[in-house]
């Protein structure tokens, strides 16, 4: 990380310092102040450039925000706006909204896209269906909806969707963040064609967001999880002070490392504007796998306490047991890097290997 | 987390990639030739002195030492692309492996003028093969119970006594840097009184004895020393210095390619299985198994750039062979759980065989250079524990 990362980071630490984070339930879905005061001080905006209207800084910025919110348990939209839906709507030449006002990404359900003339210029369609598994519906106040294109045509659709007003079903993550249906019937949008290489660029993105956020939640798991085994004291000393708790405490930290190393390298293929599709799988796939074992022995060492919501583990631990699945499962991603490491046969897995980060 | 785990990403390396590139068709001109065939965990049992000199020539061993010793002054970044494209190869580079790793730095480190102008020319050339003696029959885990002694004689040579055990191709190297006690334990201080001697293979009193390991392989060896007249001259580094010698050595012998690649041949013959079949479970799990080594990858190229930048990662190091020799062995399990196949050496089948070959082999994987009990131990220092 650079000193301009650093003080990016210490930015969001400031802001975050003045907001708890809490259960998320069907009344309170989101951080909205939370949200305000980050909005207040430009870093919804962070990585998407100032001519757009965001706040500039590059792609390493806008991580270095997302990996801080996740680890503080951040229920604000967030990853979804500077590292898919923003850089998605900039990259298919399209307006970003306000970066106020949240906008999030849907690639999942069945959404069809219909050209229209209404009057609005070129790019206007009409989208008609229902995207599943809209991370932040009902909170987003826009969203970067994946559309297939009219029969006949290659690719998708992204088109951004006014989503004030819109109905949305109640489904929430294990963390309780919403994850709702998006009905549309009709709306109105702008749109662009992508080409079939550009949606998987973009449901990659927004796998590597997922893995982003995964491994810094992690890190800060296997964090408390050190600190804990520190001071909780059993049979007159520290519970790290037994060796059974330092080899669990010892395999978290090779899995958060794994994480760490490769969602790093993966986001460094992305700034180096590479294919990122087999880079961003594995990351994913790798971050998800660490989570069994993260979460599990952090709980393990907690104890009961960790087991209750009056302690601060299940807010990142709950998120972990959802983000793994979601922006494509585990197992999805797992066949899309088996599958592209063997496009070229079965006699050329090592040197796709030595290129996919 | 903590500092002391966490190392910088690996910048990327133009010249590793060009040097990859040569080495990736050297060993296609070498596989179609018939000069070697493809088996798992070569490192250990895949010795071929003829092959080990053809990597010298081409300036492939000593690769990162300085020019006046046979080295060739590249990076370690270099360095690491040469030994994983050997090993995922399934290459033969035992005899020369423990040499090239960790001897000669051990004796660029800590050698005399005489020592490294005698020595590590011959190394680099793949003439000279090197074993390790640390670990004794009644000293595994702990190094520092050792009991090989050496005294100083009236003509100022050591005399050596002791034994060494599980000493890897004994039977096929020059050289050891053994591991001995100079001054009886403290038991104030363990650490104290151990020292390293470069000890020439070929002296009277030194009887090398096979063990044979689970495939009937002859890798490891007892090497017993009986009054071994070891030169003076042959002390390396400082008298009472061993212990931490030998700390830095395993850092380097802790941190490579290695400490995840030893099953590879297996997970590209299943790579091959998967890619005709097309089964949607096998491609899976090759993924995810690839996600695996792509992350131990990446670990093991930041531990490079941190040998590049002068520094001595011991800490990551024990960290990456942890989580590294858990994936050699899994990649079996993982494997045999999608795919119906029946382990053995004599198979028809090369996945059949290299599967048999990884599961003999395989609990060596997390024990040698350290068990990971001791590694997870050193991982929790790093966090601060102990």
């Amino acid at each position: 990380m650079t000193s301009e990362q650093d003080l990016v980071v210490a930015t969001v630490r400031d802001v975050l310092a003045g907001f708890e984070p809490f259960a998320l339930t069907a009344e309170r879905p989101w951080d909205a102040g939370l949200w305000a005061a980050l909005a207040d001080a430009g870093l919804t905006g962070v990585g998407l450039p100032e001519e757009a209207g965001g706040s500039g800084g590059e792609l390493a910025d806008a991580v270095a925000v997302v990996r801080t919110l996740a680890a503080g348990a951040a229920a604000v939209p967030v990853a979804e706006q500077l590292l898919v839906a923003g850089p998605a709507l900039l990259a298919a030449d399209l307006d970003l909204p306000d970066p106020a006002r949240p906008c999030s990404v849907a690639v999942d359900g069945v959404v069809h896209a219909e050209p229209v003339d209404d009057g609005d210029g070129p790019g206007r369609w009409r989208l008609t269906g229902t995207a599943t598994d809209v991370a932040w519906a009902g909170v987003a106040s826009s969203v970067a909806v994946l559309a297939a294109a009219p029969a006949g045509i290659e690719g998708a659709v992204l088109a951004l969707v006014d989503a004030t007003g819109l109905a949305s079903s109640d489904a929430r993550n294990l963390a309780g963040e919403p994850r709702g249906s998006l009905v549309l019937a009709g709306a109105p949008a702008s749109g662009a064609l992508l080409t079939p290489a550009r949606v998987a660029g973009l449901r990659a993105r927004y796998a590597l967001a997922r893995a982003v956020q995964l491994a810094a939640a992690l890190e800060q798991v296997l964090a408390w999880t050190v600190q804990y085994a520190g001071e909780r004291q059993q049979f007159g000393r520290p519970l790290g002070r037994f060796q059974a708790v330092q080899m669990e405490l010892a395999e978290m930290a090779g899995e958060v490392s794994a994480v760490t190393a490769l969602t790093d390298a993966a986001v460094q293929t992305l700034a180096r504007g590479e294919d990122v599709v087999l880079a961003a799988a594995a990351a994913k796939v790798r971050a998800g796998s660490a989570v069994e074992v993260v979460a599990r022995l952090a709980h393990q060492v907690h104890g009961a306490i960790g087991f209750t919501q009056e302690h601060r583990l299940h807010h990142l631990t709950r998120r972990c047991w959802s983000w793994r699945d979601e922006a494509g499962s585990e197992l999805t991603w797992a066949r899309v890097l088996g599958v592209g490491l063997l496009a070229g046969g079965g006699d050329d897995l090592w040197p796709a290997l030595t290129r996919v980060v | 987390m903590s500092s002391s785990l966490t190392l910088a990403p690996a910048p990327p390396s133009e010249a590793a990639e060009v040097v990859r590139a040569q080495v990736r068709e050297f060993l296609a001109a070498e596989l179609a030739a018939g000069s070697f065939t493809t088996h798992v965990d070569t490192w250990l049992s895949g010795v071929d002195p003829a092959f080990s000199r053809k990597l010298g020539e081409r300036g492939w061993l000593g690769m990162t030492w300085p020019r006046e010793y046979g080295g060739h002054e590249r990076s370690a970044m270099e360095r690491y692309a040469v030994t994983e494209e050997l090993l995922a190869a399934g290459a033969p580079v035992a005899a020369h492996w423990i040499a090239d790793r960790q001897s000669g730095p051990n004796l660029l480190r800590y050698g005399t003028e005489a020592q490294r102008r005698e020595i590590l020319p011959r190394i680099a050339a793949g003439e000279c093969f090197f074993v390790i003696g640390m670990s004794e029959p009644d000293s595994g885990s702990d190094l520092a119970s050792i009991r090989t002694r050496a005294a100083r004689n009236a003509d100022g040579d050591w005399m050596v006594t002791g034994a060494k055990v599980w000493t890897s191709n004994a039977h096929a190297s020059h050289y050891g840097i053994v591991l001995v006690r100079t001054t009886p334990a403290d038991p104030a201080d363990r650490h104290a009184g151990l020292s390293q001697l470069l000890v020439d293979l070929s002296l009277p009193g030194i009887t090398v004895n096979p063990i044979r390991i689970l495939d009937g392989g002859h890798h490891f060896n007892e090497v017993v020393f009986d009054d071994v007249v070891v030169p003076g001259d042959m002390l390396l580094g400082e008298e009472g210095a061993g212990w931490h010698q030998v700390t830095a050595e395993l850092a380097f012998e802790r941190s490579g390619p290695e400490r995840f690649l030893s099953t590879y041949p297996l997970l590209a013959e299943f790579g091959r299985r998967a890619c005709d079949s097309g089964d949607s479970a096998q491609l899976a799990t090759l993924g995810r198994l690839s996600a695996r080594l792509l992350a131990l990858r990446q670990l093991s190229l930041r531990i490079a750039a941190a040998l590049d930048r002068g520094e001595l990662p011991d800490i990551p190091a024990a960290l990456v062979k942890d989580v590294g020799t858990t994936f050699e062995a899994d990649v079996i399990d993982e494997v045999r759980r999608v795919v119906d196949v029946v382990p053995s050496l004599d198979s028809p089948d090369p996945l059949g065989r290299a599967l048999a070959e990884a599961q003999l082999h395989a609990p060596g994987y997390t024990l040698r250079g350290g068990t990971n009990e001791i590694l997870r131990g050193i991982v929790a220092r790093g966090l601060g524990l102990r």
